[in-house]
């Protein structure tokens, strides 16, 4: 199995450097078809779906190697060190941002900048540090509750006949719910690992210049966890923009992309 | 019902409302859908819910805790619907309650969890008998293969103290001591050959060109001293050469001769047959009495099976025949077996005759 068919890599665009787009818990590599052609005309872009997610092969899935975050960072660095043509830059939404930084911190020299999209270092509030991460232990255990009577609902299909025939041809397909459709044993694993994870302490390492780019309104990273991480990683720039949501790259591509095009030329890449 | 795009609901029917127990004026304009979800639904509602919205314009049956005002929840299965109404994106939303169908999904995920449980503790307990038997067969080899050193003093000191000095009552007990050794020394050799078909690769033959009616013959006379008061008869139809191991067909002669003595009628004689075709070297024994029970039958060439009527002691594990069938298996031959009242009890032995030129 090579590293391209384990990750369902898609590769487009040309250009002087490459950019890496990582989706995160939920979906796959769909989640940047507004986003990512906007850098194909002056980057090579990689798209791919993490092990477990999408259209990767699930026969690579090990659950030893991917019970920590760590995992998918190694084959991050895989997949940058098969496909990177001049300066790389790895572009993470959500839990992949943390993957993408724990990958730099192994392999510093293969990247050359770090966009985080709705990033946070630990999703759980630590009333010893007074960090606010937005969630609770019980919320978590209410998500495996939440993801669990989801595995069964998805596999029948009422909603056709409830909803009426919609005027899009391709509903019918996509009415499956394809894109964020995973295997139930490693979506609950993947949401322990995402959730439960704490990477706090690896901030402060990461030396590449990093931009992190946030909706003003997002239940899952709320601006206050931007905030820390704008002050606690070294060499970084936040970006808000007013948007509702979890995924600026779907509900305001463009302000994402001008927001990225800017850090970019600052950084001269 | 109908929300806007970050779901803030813009429309509710009665029945909705009821079901999270507060009033359309307390709902429009001011919840938004998700903030009516358990917090475990307000994450999957934005990792999985509003992506797929946004990607694929509508969403179908994404089951969701709805949070009463009292604080039950009242699962739901939610579809929606994304388009343009007067320049704004709106959702319509279409929702069923499923209390039914989550009682029966979450007893379908319970069972499953017990099924996943019961496999694992089964699998366990196979593997943990599975070593056990392996160990109780590997130990068995190694005490047997040491138990033969001891034997073997035993019987040649026996051997020694034979002749010049010795009172007839010494004699006897030492004749005794004999027959004993010997005894022993055949189970042994059987346990040995019992763990090396077992746990090695088979019984070990060495294929050699022999006569069987010479090699038969030679068995039948051996027997007969070693069971005067039995008459055994040996008849063979053709004379031949083929190819096997002397010692080990002289082995599976005597286990069928002696399996016929231990139980077949005590005063009937014991016949002893060979043949050989182009292709095939057959040995049958053959012995009257009761026949074999036919429950007994199916499991005869297993390990440790013996007969109903224990006989004198003449017999004790019950490896017998299963070294029979290892012999024959090891030449790639067979033995088969019929029992029956009016025609006594006839093993079988057929191996090939050629097996090397054979196999060329």
């Amino acid at each position: 199995m090579t590293v391209a068919q384990r990750s369902n890599v898609h590769v487009s665009g040309q250009g002087s450097a490459t950019m890496f787009f990582a989706h995160g818990f939920g979906c796959d590599q769909n989640m940047f078809r507004f986003l990512a052609p906007q850098f194909a005309d002056r980057y090579k872009v990689v798209l791919f779906d993490l092990v477990g997610s999408g259209a990767s092969d699930l026969r690579a899935y090990d659950p030893d190697k991917y019970n920590s975050l760590q995992g998918y960072a190694d084959d991050v660095l895989e997949i940058v060190k098969e496909f990177s043509e001049g300066p790389a830059i790895f572009v993470g939404h959500s839990v992949s941002a943390m993957i993408g930084m724990l990958a730099t911190l192994k392999e510093p020299r293969l990247f050359a900048a770090q966009i985080m999209i709705g990033p946070s270092p630990c999703y759980i509030n630590d009333s010893e540090t007074n960090y606010v991460g937005g969630f609770t232990q019980e919320d978590i255990d209410s998500l495996l509750d939440t993801l669990e009577g989801n595995y069964l609902g998805w596999s029948s299909n009422m909603a056709p006949a409830i909803m009426g025939a919609p005027d899009q041809p391709e509903l019918a397909e996509e009415l499956t719910n394809s894109f964020c459709r995973t295997d139930p044993t490693i979506a609950k694993q993947f949401a322990h690992v995402t959730f439960l994870s704490d990477t706090r302490a690896e901030l402060l390492q990461l030396a590449a210049p990093t931009l992190i780019l946030q909706n003003s309104d997002d239940l899952i990273a709320p601006v206050t966890v931007g905030e820390y991480m704008q002050a606690t990683l070294p060499n970084s720039t936040l970006v808000i923009i007013d948007n509702v949501g979890h995924c600026p790259h779907l509900s305001a591509p463009s302000q994402s992309a001008d927001a990225m095009n800017a850090f970019l030329r600052k950084e001269g890449l | 019902m109908q929300t806007d795009a970050h779901g803030l609901i813009r429309r509710v029917n009665h029945l909705f409302c009821k079901w999270v127990g507060q009033d359309a004026t307390e709902l429009i304009g001011k919840r938004k859908i998700q903030e009516l979800f358990t917090m475990g639904g307000r994450i999957f509602h934005q990792t999985h819910w509003v992506p797929l919205m946004q990607m694929q314009h509508s969403v179908s049956e994404v089951k969701f805790d709805l949070v009463k005002k009292d604080g039950n929840t009242v699962p739901i299965v939610l579809n929606g619907i994304c388009h343009e109404q007067d320049g704004a994106i709106v959702h319509d939303l279409a929702a069923f309650v499923a209390r039914d169908r989550d009682l029966y999904e979450r007893e379908i995920l319970a069972t499953g969890k017990r099924l996943a449980e019961v496999a694992a503790t089964t699998a366990r307990l196979e593997e943990a008998a599975k070593d056990r038997a392996l160990f109780a067969e590997q130990m068995l080899g190694i005490v047997s293969h040491d138990l033969r050193n001891p034997l073997a003093v035993v019987e040649m000191s026996a051997l020694g103290l034979l002749g010049a000095g010795v009172t007839p009552e010494q004699t006897v007990a030492l004749e005794r001591i004999g027959r004993a050794t010997e005894r022993a020394s055949r189970l042994i050799r059987e346990l040995l050959d019992f763990t090396q078909a077992r746990i090695g690769s088979g019984l070990a033959v060495q294929l050699k060109p022999v006569n069987l009616t010479v090699v038969i013959n030679e068995c039948v006379d051996e027997l007969r001293q070693a069971f005067p008061e039995t008459v055994l008869r040996y008849s063979c139809e053709d004379d031949g050469q083929c190819e096997a191991d002397a010692d080990r067909l002289i082995q599976l002669v005597g286990n069928l001769v002696t399996n016929a003595i231990a139980y077949g009628a005590p005063d009937r004689a014991i016949t002893i047959a060979s043949s050989i075709t182009a292709d095939t070297c057959t040995i049958s024994v053959h012995n009257e009495g009761q026949p074999i029970p036919p429950l007994l039958l199916a499991e005869l060439f297993q390990p440790m099976t013996r007969g109903h009527q224990g006989p004198d002691g003449k017999r004790s594990v019950g490896l017998g025949l299963y070294i029979v069938r290892e012999i024959a298996k090891a030449h790639h031959g067979q033995v088969s077996v019929i029992s029956t009242v009016d025609e006594g009890t006839m093993f079988t032995v057929h191996l090939p005759r050629f097996l090397a030129t054979q196999e060329i």
